[in-house]
């Protein structure tokens, strides 16, 4: 079960504002309506026009909450730019961390939001077709789903005739399972093709070329949740929360030592206030926050105090990644938990090229050398090496993020490593194997 | 030896002469390139790695590229699973001696190519008329045809790919990528059903960094 996080009272709350007026059944319109969902089609709609709406979105601010933080307004604007009989609007809910809860908890807390949104940027793009795409594992949820559309066609906030503008957008849930890489983009749209999921080159984007070819929008579904929103608050009033260069709110998937949980915070908080929205560490020593999920980076305990946005992440060789924040204390090893993410990433890979399928697995055989105290002299140097190439010869964000659990781990935690890599030590004591090589006993924790 | 001195240097300079005002003939290798007939793909052949086993990884990207549809293969996918196709194999070294004795009429030892099972298509053709046919909904006839049948029959494949005219290499490789598809019988295997394997892992994921927190965390 996912549970809400209680945040502070004076943070701003755009995605979850409505979540308790409606608590009593998420999916039911009229209660939706009474709280004020379709408001923002409504104004998009009636003060904006088509073209109109991009431009509230795009002084926003928003970026995209699906990791990269690419600028929306920009994107809808190339998709809108692209010449085309056809447009598509690609709501991407499949939330493929399995750690992270965040997007199928918001669609299961105000699907009007998403729903809403989608419509509003199929309307500010041309886009006749819209598509929810989910994960199929909870066949509830999907057909929830449907049945929320259903009801929003007939009352007229979607279908052949959109809150009275004469615009047509379909929408339609499209359920999809069975791979990690869906979550990213042209993987999805491969998937909806009914293709192999493997990535597509980019440049051209989606936004010039994506679903059959034709221009298509692939948006998160927080992205798009906040559209409606700024589309009755407008752009500035987005554009004051957050931070400057990430402004607005985001879910974070928090996970430490004394539980997990959902929160919306406002892009630019410290990490410092992540943990302690977390549970804290209950008096032990942060020792790392693992930031971006599966494919995120370490970031040491002294380094609490960078904020949570896009850029600043990023600067310290962590990305915000699925939104999942783990914390962990003095008791985990950050080898250990590298080599797992790794293994992950290799696992996941799609195989279509080789730094995909051969560079990841040669990454995770170090990170198991490293682990079960057999490391080879070369291995040092062969980690930074094979961490580089592998990132500079990726074909998709997966593979050149995959490399930040290493490479984030030899930057900020380098004596722990040097410990595996040349002495076969842990000193966290969680490598067992080494530990008992090396005469500590394995109990320390 | 001639009578008159020096006319040995002559003949031979006069060789030299009139090669250098000849059309020259010479092809500005690698400058220039040669001339390649358009459908040329360069020769097939299948490497092996410095422990002598094949490099080829299964992948299906050659099968899914190459145009006539000519390039197959068996083996280990990246899942794990052992599966070796039906496809005329002839291109590949390994598969040469095969085909050879299975085109002078005599059985073939290998299993591998064994001809698939007949199934009964009916229920098949219901799904792909459902569909119109149409290759552009090739998961959901893939996912259809598995709840139908259990899992996905060669036969059912090659009906799939003769009924849209989706490559059958295509096919292949988009029902091996998804977790949720299988090619085993449920009561040949004991793999996990479908899509269990895909939340399996996913879990393990989840209690695997659990478990390296050190701590009680719980989703
Ligand atoms: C391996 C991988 C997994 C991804 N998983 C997701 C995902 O689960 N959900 C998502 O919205 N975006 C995911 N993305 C990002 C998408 O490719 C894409 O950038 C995003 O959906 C665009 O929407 P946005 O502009 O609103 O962020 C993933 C990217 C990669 C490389
Ligand atoms: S299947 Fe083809 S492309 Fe893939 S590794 Fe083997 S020979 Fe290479
Ligand atoms: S995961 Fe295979 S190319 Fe990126």
């Amino acid at each position: 079960m996912t549970t809400f996080l209680a945040t502070p009272r004076d943070w701003p709350q755009v995605l979850l504002g409505r979540r308790e007026a409606i608590a009593a059944d998420p999916f039911d319109l009229d209660a939706g309506v009474r709280a004020g969902a379709f408001e923002g089609l409504r104004r998009a709609v009636r003060d904006l026009g088509a073209t109109g709406t991009i431009a509230p979105v795009a002084a926003s601010g928003l970026r995209g909450r699906g990791g990269a933080g690419f600028p929306t307004g920009e994107k809808w604007r190339a998709a809108a730019a692209q010449p085309a009989t056809q447009r598509y609007v690609v709501a991407n809910g499949y939330g493929a961390d399995p750690a992270t809860q965040t997007d199928q908890a918001l669609l299961l807390a105000d699907p009007w939001s998403v729903i809403e949104g989608l419509v509003i940027a199929a309307f500010a793009v041309g886009a006749t077709e819209a598509i929810l795409a989910v994960r199929n594992d909870d066949p509830a949820l999907v057909t929830k789903l449907e049945g929320a559309v259903l009801a929003a066609e007939e009352a007229g906030f979607a279908g052949d005739d959109v809150a009275g503008s004469g615009h047509r957008v379909t929408v339609t849930v499209r359920p999809v399972q069975g791979a990690y890489m869906l979550g990213e983009e042209t993987v999805l749209l491969k998937a909806l093709e009914g293709k192999r999921g493997q990535p597509d080159q980019r440049p051209p984007y989606p936004a010039e070329r994506g679903l059959f070819d034709r221009p298509t929008v692939v948006n998160n579904v927080q992205t798009l949740a906040a559209v409606p929103w700024i589309a009755s608050h407008g752009g500035e009033a987005f554009a004051a929360i957050g931070s400057k260069s990430s402004p607005g709110t985001i879910l974070v998937q928090l996970r430490g030592p004394a539980g997990a949980g959902i929160a919306e915070v406002p892009l630019g908080t410290p990490l410092r206030d992540l943990v302690q929205l977390a549970g804290g560490t209950g008096g032990r020593a942060v020792k790392a926050v693992l930031v971006g999920g599966p494919t995120g980076g370490f970031l040491p305990g002294d380094l609490l105090d960078t904020a949570y946005e896009f850029d600043a992440l990023r600067e310290q060789g962590a990305h915000i990644g699925s939104g999942s924040v783990v914390v962990a204390d003095d008791r985990s090893c950050i080898v250990d938990l590298a080599r797992l993410l790794t293994r992950f990433s290799a696992d996941n890979a799609c195989g279509k090229t080789i730094p995909c399928r051969i560079g990841l697995k040669r990454l995770d055989e170090i990170g198991d050398r490293a682990s079960s105290g057999r490391p080879k002299p070369t291995d040092p140097q062969l980690l930074d090496d094979l961490a580089h190439d592998v990132a500079a010869s990726a074909l998709c964000d997966h593979e050149r993020l995959a490399t930040l659990a290493f490479t984030s781990a030899m930057r900020h935690f380098r004596p722990e490593v040097d410990d595996h890599l040349l002495r076969s030590t842990c000193p966290a004591g969680v490598c067992t194997p080494i530990a008992v090589g090396a005469g500590t006993a394995p109990g320390s924790r | 030896m001639s009578l008159i001195p020096g006319l040995g240097i002559v003949r031979g300079m006069g060789v030299t002469l009139s090669k250098f005002f000849a059309p020259k003939a010479t092809i500005m290798y690698p400058e220039q390139p040669a001339d390649v007939a358009p459908k040329y793909r360069g020769r097939l052949q299948l490497l092996y790695d410095e422990w002598g086993t094949l490099k080829c990884e299964t992948c299906f990207q050659c099968a899914q590229a190459c145009p006539i549809e000519c390039i197959d293969m068996g083996g280990i996918d990246t899942k794990g699973r052992f599966h070796v196709h039906w496809g005329p194999p002839e291109t590949y070294g390994e598969r040469r001696e095969e085909s050879a004795i299975r085109r002078s009429g005599r059985t073939v030892a290998d299993p591998g190519f064994a001809h698939f099972e007949e199934i009964d298509l009916a229920a098949l053709d219901e799904i792909l008329a459902a569909h119109d046919y149409d290759p552009k909904d090739t998961l959901a006839i893939l996912e259809e045809t598995q709840a139908e049948y259990g899992y996905l029959p060669v036969a059912a494949l090659k009906h799939i790919s003769r009924m849209t005219g989706a490559w059958y290499a295509m096919l292949y490789g988009t029902a091996s990528y998804y977790r949720h598809l299988r090619f085993e019988p449920p009561s040949v295997t004991t793999a996990p059903r479908a899509g269990e394997a895909h939340r399996a892992d996913e879990a393990a994921y989840r209690s695997a960094l659990d478990a390296a927190l050190g701590g009680a965390a719980s989703a």
